[in-house]
């Protein structure tokens, strides 16, 4: 008999997935292979915005190997349009969205036909033989333009580019002051736009999906974080009966929010697997996901921070232009507005205004990428913390330490109404301020300067919150989202005290198995290699939300925990019953059910045997332990954390080099410090590469001049320094684990960090910005006085300018 | 990403490699590493009839002396040139160059020759061929014929090969104890050189006595920034002579403007880089 | 995508202008390209573009928007699409002449639009190929205009770097011709010349000299427009043809002046033939 004595929270377990994922005996979806599959290619407009005057599909349908030649019209009666479950406003302007573009493309990339054939091969050859006429109409491009008076329209129907504008005012709210008020009553004023750039979500795995109409249910398999919103929008969409599709999410390799959608490509697969009643297949290239999968970012930000010369903050005006793209795809207009609840941050700001509009331009659309919203507001508070300070000439951190929230002020109701439960934003930056030796790194900052070395050294600050674990239902309802944020969980004790875990999470890379195992090994004191973890797949793990927004751990897992902790009221009157006394007298630990005071103990797997058997229960007890639980949080959990980033700036050449980071963390109890460190530095990667490389790119014919890893820059391991992490550990008080989660704090505390540091190493130069991605030539120009393209092109290159592509065209 | 359909044939002698060229005619392609067709195959931005692969011709691998010149066989790897102590002693500047092209993964698949051939601007190996005068050996059905450096790179992923030509090999004049340093700047490890400076110098008693130096991405070819030559020799090997020397690396370049760079900047870039460049061969 | 060039010609107004606005004329000059159909204002054909390993094919159509010869100003309009499915090209071309001296000066204002995998590149491939293949066209028509070359032989090498075109915001004008012009031109001859160092299997000189593989250059897609996927087995103006050395036939004064000149005119055809999408509607 095995117990597990020591806790599984905690414990640095290696992941037990990771053996069979990085030995490739993986089942991704595109490794699967059904009897009699199709294989399907997508046509895709090479242009941004036309009217499509003529489909001649002719010559593709005699290609060899071909089955069948799809064009819009030809879905059209049946394809609906894709939902968006995010009205962030009554009157929000929504256009028709189909999958299979019918007589209007709107972007570059948009699906415009398609081919199913025996083998990808065929298909592919066939899609080239298919002749689409183009009838170009203006392309808008840029927000601002988009907004003007008499603008080309995205869509003429919609009368306007404006799709919503949504306003949050602290005032009216009654959650604090006037900001017009304070910013009129103010010693200093800080003003600054930035620019956030449109970025690629950039998943290792390509989009894919399989669908098999031939079983009992319409079978999906696709690489989605989102396999049980997936089903039901199918449903909704398409108007199938919800109870004949199944969707499954196999091995998924990564979303970060990208596979958070409901695809036009998912639609299609189905639509035509539907027609033919064959198993067909879709799985993209890396350019047609870089061009057509959801893009990330890309708003424009004008802040207004009011202040008193003691640094006090006192006021925060933030009017957001944010890019939808060509349509709003799942929660396309939702994802700004998880900004507004953040950019006040941890600051203790008495008045605050938020104002958001959202945008139609012919670009791909945006939608939900690692941070979601939070990223963009950390990025702006924490620059302008920076700017506040370098107005006020005084250090950085001295300037946010007089103005957070002081530990013993939690729980704490922000300015935006939201209860922070716990935190220590003190412990997190006196840690991180030692291991960083910023006082020293200032001294040398100061003797460089003085020297007038070449290589000048910057310190960045990121001292951040946000807000995880996307659920209480109540607070998504408030905001017109089109779901709640539940989770659900069962636990299923087998004969021979083993137990399978369902969980509505669906894991695409994070390590749910081994998480949730260690969870539930200590909730049931059954050992952690006796736990089978079930997801991602609508008949076994029959209902969720899904994995996205740091929600996994925080809700996820707190409904595995309630469900076990079911099992254990289910388990004991039985083992009262085995043990002849009264369950009053039992008490549970470690997997045992022992009376009170005596040796005298049943264990949880004996009593699954008894289950099993159930030859010698207690009068009116069910047979079986088997239970599931719905988990609705009543708040969200607020990680937090102080990031510190030192950068040599070269001045002869604008290239930027981190010579260190350091971040500590707090969030909250960690189950597998492992997985936390991959967390954060994956989260890293991906936040510095904001700051330094990644951006989507547009010519001013919109077509995305990065599609692929040839020019849209991600970084690798020779690009980044050595991190060094560590951590505060304040519990949450909002789930009985006390988790915060962790999924995306790496993204968005690093990028404000880095952009700080490079901003503050050339201050001294007269620089007070510079532009992301901080590319060499704007680094440069910056020094020399010369500014790169402006925040107001948004299509602007990442060397700051296409040169002779669109600077010729001014 | 998947090509449209080719015939394949891999012959095992130059003579065959041609004749197979000159049979397949003008949408004959050759594959040497596949580093740069293989994606723009996959990308339906090619769609050659023929691909005539080169990979298995002994003759075209590997590194030998022949009297005052190393000989590089064109299918001989990055890795395995930036790895022989032949070229580490009398071409060091190959050396130091093969060993930033791309990623490793790329040096052990991608060829010497076939980038060459493909004379992207922005590929690292034009430059330092050029300014160390390297002569092309080329192989086509009336025999072979060899082109200076300088001739053979004749416009952006352009040379002076024909359709139904090969490149056998390139000669390297040796340049035992010169001292050599390529400064290759980019954005990011794996991607292509913003600009980059291929310098190879021969310090005598603190002076230069020779110095080559070859420009990456400033122009559709190779540059060779012989104003920054000619002012570099007799000069005392100190930074401000070699500063003085490099403000000139700019001079008869015609950058190009892309996302990452217009061509202010990489003319300003030539000038920091030709001087780190030419101190680094220095020693 | 805006390019600008300027040009001057010794060839009086009236003799450039009637290159300028008679496609006809002119499409010979231009590598391998065709025109398929001339009616009245409008035009249509084709052209394949190679350039190192990529290979497009346009097909496509145009018009004369505006033939205006009391101002001697001409716009066209044309656009095209890969026949592979790989994008679509449009542009609209202004072309402005002006008597200088004894001779012609033009302004050429193209707003080119090129969509699709050839602009997906960020490093602005579509730039250089566009320059590219002005300066393979001014080469032939640089020639053609000083009228020392029959119509029906083509150029093939693109020499002629002074025709570079100048994008609008490089203000770098032309280069003249030296130093690089003067090593491609040598470089035109540079394989007759490599050839006096044979190497050890002796090989014989070639005539005439194998024109650069992957050079930019144009060539007939198919006379029927309904052959869009026969790309192979094309009638090709240009591969046969004998490399004219520019040099030897102008001598280099005239063509350093000329070939400018015709890049105007090319900016032109370059369009007509390269860039051409039916228009509906």
């Amino acid at each position: 008999m095995t117990t597990t004595a020591e806790h599984e929270i905690g414990k640095a377990r290696l992941r037990k997935e990771d053996a069979r994922l990085i030995t490739g005996r993986t089942r991704w979806t595109d490794n699967l292979t059904v009897p009699g599959m199709l294989h399907m290619a997508i046509l895709r407009s090479p242009v941004a915005h036309a009217t499509i005057t003529r489909v001649d599909t002719s010559a593709a349908r005699t290609s060899p190997g071909v089955l069948a030649v799809y064009a819009g019209a030809d879905l059209a009666d049946e394809q609906g349009s894709l939902p968006c479950a995010w009205p962030i406003t009554p009157d929000m302007k929504a256009p028709p969205a189909p999958s299979l573009a019918v007589d209007r493309v709107n972007f570059a990339g948009e699906a415009v036909a398609v081919v199913i054939a025996r083998t990808a091969y065929e298909a592919a050859d066939a899609v080239n033989a298919i002749d689409v006429d183009y009838e170009d109409l203006p392309v808008v491009l840029d927000m601002r333009a988009a907004l003007a008076d008499g603008a080309d329209l995205v869509h003429p129907d919609l009368g306007t580019n404006k799709s919503a504008t949504w306003v949050f005012d602290s005032a009216a709210a009654g959650t604090g002051g006037d900001v017009e008020q304070a910013i009129a009553d103010s010693e200093i004023v800080v003003r600054r736009t930035f620019r956030q750039q449109r970025l690629v979500p950039a998943f290792m795995e390509p989009r894919s999906i399989l669908v098999d109409p031939t079983g009992p249910q319409l079978t999906m398999w696709s690489a989605t974080q989102i396999p049980h919103i997936l089903r039901l929008m199918l449903a909704m969409t398409l108007g199938v009966p919800e109870h004949k599709v199944r969707v499954i999410a196999p091995d998924v390799g990564g979303g970060f929010g990208g596979k958070l959608q409901v695809t036009p490509e998912e639609v299609i697969t189905f639509l035509v697997a539907r027609r033919l009643d064959r198993p067909v297949k879709y799985t993209e290239s890396r350019s047609e996901s870089v061009q057509a999968a959801h893009h990330g970012r890309d708003q424009i930000q004008e802040l207004t921070l009011s202040a008193r010369k003691d640094g006090t903050v006192t006021g925060l005006k933030v009017e957001l232009l944010a890019d939808m793209g060509a349509y709003l795809r799942l929660v396309t207009p939702g994802v700004p507005i998880l900004g507004a609840f953040m950019f006040n941050a941890i600051y203790k700001f008495p008045a605050y205004h938020f104002a958001c509009t959202n945008v139609f331009t012919n670009k791909t659309p945006t939608d939900a990428y690692r941070g979601a919203g939070r990223p963009e507001a950390t990025f702006a508070i924490e620059r302008m913390m920076d700017e506040l300070a370098a107005e006020l000439g005084v250090d950085p951190m001295e300037v946010r330490r007089r103005n957070w929230i002081r530990h013993e002020e939690f729980p704490f109701t922000t300015v935006c109404g939201l209860v922070y439960d716990s935190g220590n934003y003190e412990a997190a930056t006196d840690k991180a301020m030692e291991l960083f030796d910023y006082a020293g790194l200032r001294a040398e900052q100061a003797r460089r300067r003085e020297a007038n070395d070449p290589v000048q050294l910057g310190l960045g600050i990121s001292t951040f919150t946000e807000m995880c674990g996307l659920a209480p239902s109540r607070v998504l309802g408030s905001l017109s989202y089109g779901a709640g944020g539940w989770e659900h969980a069962a636990i299923r004790m087998l004969p021979t005290g083993k137990v399978e875990v369902v969980t509505g999470s669906s894991a695409h890379g994070q390590g749910h198995d081994t998480a949730w195992s260690q969870v539930v090994a200590d909730q049931l004191g059954v050992p952690f290699e006796d736990i089978e973890i079930i997801h991602g797949d609508t008949m076994s793990s029959p209902k969720g939300m899904d994995t996205y927004g740091s929600r996994s751990l925080t809700v996820g897992a707190i409904a595995v925990v309630k469900a076990a902790g079911k099992v254990i009221d289910k388990a004991m009157p039985i083992a009262a019953h085995l043990l002849e006394c009264s369950p009053d007298d039992l008490e549970f630990a470690d997997g045992k059910f022992t009376v009170r005071g005596t040796e005298s103990a049943t264990s949880i797997q004996d009593i699954a045997l008894a289950v099993f058997a159930a030859h010698d229960l207690p009068d009116g007890v069910e047979p079986s332990l088997d239970s599931e639980a719905t988990y609705d949080p009543d708040n969200f959990s607020f990680p937090h954390g102080t990031h510190l980033c030192a950068t040599e700036v070269d001045t002869e050449t604008g290239a930027v080099r981190i010579r260190s980071y350091i971040c500590v963390d707090d969030v909250g109890v960690v189950v597998n410090p492992l997985i936390v460190e991959g967390q954060v530095h994956g989260g890293l990667a991906q936040g510095i590469a904001q700051a330094l490389f990644e951006e989507a790119i547009h010519d001013d014919a919109g077509t995305l001049t990065t599609a692929t890893f040839a020019d849209y820059l991600l970084p690798s391991a020779a690009d980044l320094p050595s991190f060094t992490t560590d951590r505060t550990e304040t519990p949450s008080t909002t789930n009985p684990l006390g988790v915060k989660g962790v999924g995306e704090a790496g993204t968005i505390a690093s990028t404000p960090a880095v952009v700080n540091a490079v901003v503050d190493a050339i201050r001294h130069l007269g620089v007070n910005d510079v532009e992301m991605p901080c590319t060499p030539m704007r680094v440069w120009r910056a020094i020399n006085g010369r500014s790169g393209d402006g925040t107001d092109n948004s299509t602007s290159a990442a060397g700051g300018g296409l040169g002779s592509i669109s600077g010729g065209a001014q | 990403m998947i090509p449209a359909a080719f015939d394949y044939v891999a012959p095992s002698t130059v003579e065959d490699a041609v004749r197979a060229l000159a049979e397949a005619g003008e949408d004959a392609k050759v594959l040497a590493g596949g580093q740069s067709l293989l994606p723009v195959l996959r990308m339906r931005l090619a769609g050659p009839t023929v691909i005539v692969d080169l990979g298995r011709i002994a003759e075209l691998r590997g590194v030998r002396e022949d009297g005052d010149s190393l000989v590089i066989g064109a299918m001989t790897t990055h890795y395995d040139v930036q790895r022989d102590p032949l070229v580490t002693e009398h071409a060091a500047l190959l050396a130091v160059t093969t060993n930033q092209v791309a990623d490793p993964q790329v040096r052990h698949r991608g060829t010497f020759g076939g980038s060459l051939a493909h004379a992207d601007p922005a590929g690292d190996l034009p430059a330092p061929a050029l300014a160390l005068d390297a002569r092309f050996v080329i192989a086509g059905p009336n025999g072979r014929r060899t082109v200076t450096a300088a001739d053979f790179f004749v416009d952006f992923f352009t040379t002076a090969l024909a359709a139904d030509e090969i490149l056998v090999e390139v000669q390297v004049p040796k340049y035992t104890g010169w001292g050599a340093h390529y400064e290759k700047f980019n954005r990011v490890a794996q991607a292509w050189s913003i600009v980059a400076v291929a310098a190879a110098v021969r310090v005598e008693g603190g002076t230069f006595a020779e110095a080559r130096v070859g420009l990456t991405n400033m122009a559709a070819t190779p540059v060779r920034a012989t104003a920054v030559e000619q002012a570099l020799v007799g000069q005392p090997a100190t930074a401000e002579s070699v500063r003085a020397a490099a403000a000139h690396a700019a001079e008869g370049t015609h950058p190009t403007s892309d996302v990452n760079s217009d061509a202010d900047f990489r003319r300003h870039l030539a000038t920091v880089l030709t001087s780190r460049a030419v101190l680094a061969a220095a020693g | 995508m805006r390019l600008e060039h300027e040009f001057s010609v010794p060839a009086p107004p009236d003799v450039v202008w009637a290159a300028v606005i008679d496609p006809e004329r002119v499409a010979p000059c231009m590598p391998g390209a065709s025109l398929t159909s001339v009616d009245g204002s409008q035009f249509s054909g084709g052209v394949k573009v190679k350039l190192g390993p990529v290979t497009l094919t346009y097909k496509g159509s145009g018009e004369f928007l505006e033939t205006d010869e009391q101002a001697r100003r001409v716009v066209i309009k044309a656009s095209g699409k890969d026949a592979r499915g790989n994008g679509t090209a449009a542009a609209t071309v202004t072309v402005t002449l002006a008597p200088e001296g004894e001779g012609t000066k033009g302004t050429v204002v193209t707003d080119l639009t090129v969509t699709g995998k050839p602009a997906q590149f960020g490093r602005g491939m579509i730039v250089e190929v566009s320059g590219k293949l002005l300066n393979t066209f001014a080469n032939c028509l640089a020639t053609k205009l000083d009228g020392s070359q029959s119509a029906d032989e083509p150029a093939a090498e693109p020499a002629a770097a002074e025709a570079k075109p100048a994008a609008a915001e490089d203000e770098e004008p032309a280069p003249p011709a030296q130093p690089k012009p003067t090593r491609r031109r040598t470089s035109a001859k540079a394989a007759g010349n490599a050839v006096t160092e044979p190497t050890t299997d002796g090989a014989t000189a070639r005539q005439p000299e194998p024109e650069p593989a992957g050079s930019p250059r144009l060539q007939l897609v198919g006379e029927q427009e309904s052959a869009p996927k026969a790309p192979a087995k094309q009638v090709n103006v240009s591969s046969e043809a004998e490399p004219i050395d520019l040099m030897e036939y102008a001598g280099a004064s005239v063509a350093k002046r000329v070939v400018p000149a015709v890049l105007g005119v090319l900016a032109v055809v370059f369009v007509v033939l390269r860039l051409r999408r039916r228009r509906r509607g």
